[in-house]
């Protein structure tokens, strides 16, 4: 029986490797990563992206810049964000990191603080460029002592997409505009005999949550807007409030507790929610995921009074480890990778947002759909950046989920989370926006 | 013949213990170089205050049991060692009995018992990560569980969405994996109950109940202590499970010791307090590992 | 109840008939307990349109593999699946070395502070994974191993190594002493009766062993994860956060994921299934 039992495993493992190669070249339908012919010296560049788009492009990106010199060899890894985010965390302990990294830019500050990334002030401080990038995505590449640690590599926001024919169904004309105008098409919209709510979004407690709830919290209201290190303040919860009462009255599913960004989306492609919270990275692929089922438009979030707007600023930073093997190349290879055309190049391809003024990418879909992001960045945060920006975020995706799940108000939710968050940003402010 | 040869060579006896520990060691050594390390390494963390802001600049200083002191007055840990008992304690009480009732079935012998006890076995043979995408699936609001409660009239049930409930549905997908195993140790301990004694006491014109309280659960004590602390050890240190499932939300209600202390080192970069949970899962564990220890001997003794 | 296994059972005699009951009543059960499965299954077969469909169904109205090919299309599919293999293997090859050595000398030899090796093993069984990671990340760091496959096995055999230790320890015990004197007065050295008389006398115990390890291997995520990185080294179980990240809530394609996982566990189980049974039920208790 042992000698059948092996051999069940042993007949196993050989299928498994002999039709290996087979399959392996069936499956290679895209371009894959070109090998290190002339031996250049290897830099391994770890990084997440994993819609289709994206890691593609980031394979195609390598490959260029590899036969563009000779000098480095550059590898991409993909790793899963979470896995990413761990293996950074052991590796601020062990040393044991990547040449260059990918980082989500609101985590940046935490790594650069626990050492993860290296100093690299001396190799890009006068670089002239430095002075196209925007302002917001760069500072999070940065410490409070203005020392710079990489480069950010693209961005995105939030902003509303619409199920118009639902809109239109529920008698309304007009993209709402306003919050108040918004409440309203939430209402409207939403159809128990359908199966379809009027709003979804992601109120996971992870980062995810913070990102797509922030823009609700740090609206204007009349004629002010709320600061995250002042919760307790006049008009804070007025948004909470509102997306609280969704949850209440059966206008957003309580599941959003538990919906990552992908999931939310997934909902307004299966016609599932009229109106929804979605990320510039999902234009490249909404097209085919509403698949002409209904019309669709991408707006401003309507967060506060009629004609403001607010959203959260996203996107990715490469920096450079501790102990890279050659912090000299590596950023050159930055240089390159973040230069105003590979920018453009990188934005159309991946359906991302540059995060320099003079990249200026031609999409050749969703046109209109890029311009409301773009107009949206106008409007959208930077998170941090700060060493402590978990726990703050923590505290802002608790407080929506206190108000969700529990009925608490709005307002005492948003206090109990400014009990932590204030002290923390008295002791380490954040940067001015 | 065995005990003549025994005396013959009763000087061998030294040589034949060092025998015995030439097999043990390599194991022991094993243990001791894989899992010692990380112990003595946590144990030290949990006693220094090493954060995010310090542990590049190595400042972080020894603070003794400040790391202690200040978990156990902090409400949410409080609520996460409760919950991690709730779990523990509504897993073990409910694998268990169903655990128990299925063994008292499947010891009866016929044709499909054996077969089928196999494939039941299969939910504690699968990845936990896999029971767990399962469990988010089996209890969405417009999933299977509610459509199954509806035909009663029952729900819908908010499970994974609300606090009140969450817990239910992690522990119903642990038991799931729980009852398995339970299942088959207790029919191990059955076969144990001589049947013999059976007899007597059905002439004596014992009911089925009473032999059940009076014969079979003195008779299977030992196995049943055995279980039920085999079962806390597995349970008490859950992680994959909720990991996955409900990755401890919401709100904190289906967070353990062991998902907590994960949290706190790897996204709140907090280690020290990571480490402080993780030896307070370890020092429960240890006590329950000593009781256990000291059944065992025990039970040998008797022998 | 003394019943001879061989009998046979007559559906017309009153024996059978209570056959019959029990048996109908036991795949009634079986198949209570394992819908999940089934669910499971079901699930993997639909598209992405009846997934997200308004009405839950029980079976596939529009059967497809499309989610299958998702999955079994992946780039690294069949790297990750013979990863897994590696993994399962090589944690079994480690539980074997170390694990059954000691349960002989525990079980076969009366020794001075047993219990305290006993204990050693028992702790190493309370350990979360969270507590282990950067302590032996640090250790597989200095020697190298970080990015082997050997890593994630040593790690996981931690757990796998007492668990042989606690249950084949009662098998050992239970062989006769005069099998391995016999032995040796036929001239047989200690190691020689230890491969030759006392392993295969306690064969059911180590297919038990050999199964429960290799799926330790199969099935663990947080050390696999951690220890190896590169995408042509990782195991199955180790995509799981790459497919819910990319998927959401696309429920066809991460239960075929999910069934893609557990098919080898089931055909192996149905291979082994008796072994494993009779190997666990001997095996904890009687400690």
């Amino acid at each position: 029986m042992k000698r059948k039992l092996v051999s069940v495993i042993m007949s196993m493992a050989m299928v498994a490797c002999v039709s290996l190669p087979v399959f392996a070249d069936d499956a290679a339908a895209t371009t894959e990563l070109a090998p290190n012919d002339k031996g250049a010296e290897e830099l391994t560049l770890w990084h997440y992206f994993d819609a289709s788009a994206d890691a593609q492009a980031i394979i195609d990106f390598c490959n260029e810049y590899n036969a563009l010199q000779d000098a480095v060899y550059i590898n991409p890894t993909y790793v899963s964000r979470q896995e990413l985010m761990n293996q950074y965390t052991i590796g601020a302990v062990s040393g044991e990191l990547p040449d260059i990294g990918m980082v989500d830019s609101p985590d940046m500050a935490s790594y650069i603080s626990l050492g993860v990334f290296e100093d690299v002030t001396d190799q890009l401080g006068d670089w002239d460029e430095i002075k196209n990038f925007y302002p917001g995505p760069l500072s999070s590449c940065k410490d409070a002592d203005g020392k710079i640690y990489g480069l950010p590599q693209n961005s995105n926001c939030l902003c509303l997409a619409v199920n118009m024919d639902a809109l239109k169904e529920a008698g309304i004309d007009e993209i709402p505009a306003s919050l108040d105008a918004f409440k309203e098409a939430v209402e409207k919209t939403t159809d128990a005999d359908q199966s379809r709510y009027g709003f979804a979004m992601s109120a996971i407690s992870t980062e995810e949550g913070t990102f797509q709830l922030l823009p609700w919290i740090v609206a204007t209201h009349n004629g002010t807007k709320t600061s995250l290190s002042d919760l307790t303040a006049a008009d804070a919860a007025t948004g909470l409030d509102v997306l609280g009462g969704f949850v209440a009255n059966g206008q957003m599913s309580p599941e959003c507790v538990n919906w990552t960004q992908a999931d939310d989306y997934n909902q307004f492609c299966a016609g599932k929610a009229a109106l929804a919270e979605i990320g510039t990275w999902h234009l490249a692929s909404i097209k085919d995921d509403v698949n002409g089922a209904f019309e669709y438009q991408v707006a401003l979030l309507p967060t506060g009074d009629e004609g403001t707007s607010s959203s959260t600023i996203g996107g990715e930073n490469f920096g450079i480890c501790t102990g890279c093997k050659n912090t000299e190349e590596a950023v050159k290879f930055l240089q390159w990778f973040m230069s105003a055309e590979e920018e453009a190049k990188w934005a159309t391809q991946a359906g991302k947002l540059p995060i320099r003024s003079d990249a200026e990418p031609v999409y050749d879909y969703e046109e209109d759909g890029f311009k409301m992001f773009q107009e949206e960045m106008n409007y959208a945060l930077a998170r941090g950046p700060h060493a402590e920006w978990p726990t703050i975020s923590e505290q802002i995706y608790t407080a929506a989920q206190k108000v969700f799940l529990n009925g608490e108000s709005a307002a005492d939710a948003l206090a109990e989370a400014n009990a932590v968050i204030a002290p923390i940003l008295e002791a380490n402010p954040l940067p001015e926006q | 013949m065995a005990a003549v040869a025994k005396q013959k060579h009763r000087g061998k006896g030294i040589r034949r213990e060092n025998e015995g520990y030439a097999f043990i060691l390599p194991g022991v050594i094993y243990m001791i170089l894989v899992v010692g390390y990380p112990i003595v390494y946590n144990l030290i963390l949990s006693f220094k205050d090493t954060n995010v802001q310090n542990l590049a600049k190595g400042t972080s200083v020894f603070i003794g049991l400040q790391n202690y002191k200040e978990l156990f007055q902090n409400p949410t840990f409080l609520l996460i060692l409760k919950n991690t008992f709730i779990f523990t304690f509504g897993s073990l009480v409910f694998q268990f009995t169903i655990g128990y009732l299925l063994a008292l079935f499947f010891y009866k012998k016929f044709t499909l018992a054996g077969p089928i006890r196999g494939l039941m076995l299969i939910p504690y043979m699968m990845p936990m990560a896999v029971t767990g995408l399962l469990g988010q699936n089996l209890f969405l609001q417009d999933g299977l569980i509610n459509k199954l409660l509806s035909w009663i009239g029952v729900g819908p049930l908010p499970w994974l969405t609300s606090t009140a409930t969450a817990m239910v549905a992690v522990v119903i997908m642990n038991c799931w994996v729980g009852i398995p195993f339970n299942m088959l140790l207790l029919i191990s301990g059955l076969s144990n109950v001589p049947e013999d004694v059976y007899e007597a006491s059905s002439i004596d014109g014992a009911s089925k109940i009473q032999q059940f309280f009076r014969i079979t659960l003195p008779l299977m004590k030992d196995a049943i202590l055995a279980v039920l602390m085999l079962g806390f050890i597995y349970t008490f240190r859950a992680f994959d499970l909720m990991f996955i499932m409900t990755a401890g939300g919401p709100l904190n209600s289906t967070d353990v010791l062991g998902t907590y202390s994960y949290t706190l080192s790897f996204t709140q970069y907090q280690f020290s307090k990571g480490s402080a949970v993780a030896m307070v899962l370890f020092m429960c564990l240890m006590v329950i590992g000593i009781l256990y220890l000291i059944l065992i001997v025990k039970g040998e003794k008797d022998e | 109840m003394k019943n001879d296994p061989k009998k046979n059972y007559r559906f017309h005699s009153k024996e059978g008939r209570r056959n019959l009951t029990l048996s109908v009543i036991a795949v009634v059960l079986g198949l209570v307990f394992l819908f999940p499965i089934y669910w499971m299954l079901q699930i993997s077969f639909k598209s992405d349109m009846e997934t997200f469909g308004k009405v839950l169904t029980f079976f596939p109205h529009q059967f497809t593999i499309d989610p299958w090919i998702a999955n079994l299309g992946d780039k690294n599919f069949l790297e990750s699946l013979r990863n897994s293999f590696i993994n399962g293997f090589l944690t079994m090859v480690l539980t074997m070395a170390f694990g059954i050595p000691a349960a002989y000398g525990m079980g076969r030899y009366k020794l001075k502070g047993y219990q305290a090796f006993l204990l050693i093993f028992l702790v190493a069984q309370m350990l979360p994974a969270s507590l282990m990671l950067t302590p032996m990340y640090l250790t597989f760091s200095k020697m190298h191993l970080l990015g082997t496959f050997f890593a994630p096995p040593i790690a996981i055999a931690a757990g796998s190594v007492p668990f042989a230790v606690v249950t084949l320890r009662p098998y050992f015990k239970s062989v006769p002493v005069a099998l391995d004197e016999a032995a040796r007065i036929d001239g047989c050295t200690t190691l020689k009766s230890f491969f030759l008389v006392m392993i295969p006398a306690v064969k059911t115990g180590i297919i038990t062993i050999v199964t429960i390890s290799f799926l330790n291997g199969w099935n663990d995520l947080m050390y696999t994860m951690t220890f190896n990185v590169k995408p042509e080294m990782r195991p199955l179980t180790a995509n799981i956060h790459k497919f819910q990240s990319k998927y959401g809530t696309k429920w066809n394609c991460i239960m075929a994921y999910g069934a893609i996982l557990v098919l080898p566990v089931i055909i192996m189980f149905i291979f082994l299934q008796k072994y494993i049974v009779g190997g666990m039920t001997a095996g904890a208790v009687k400690e």
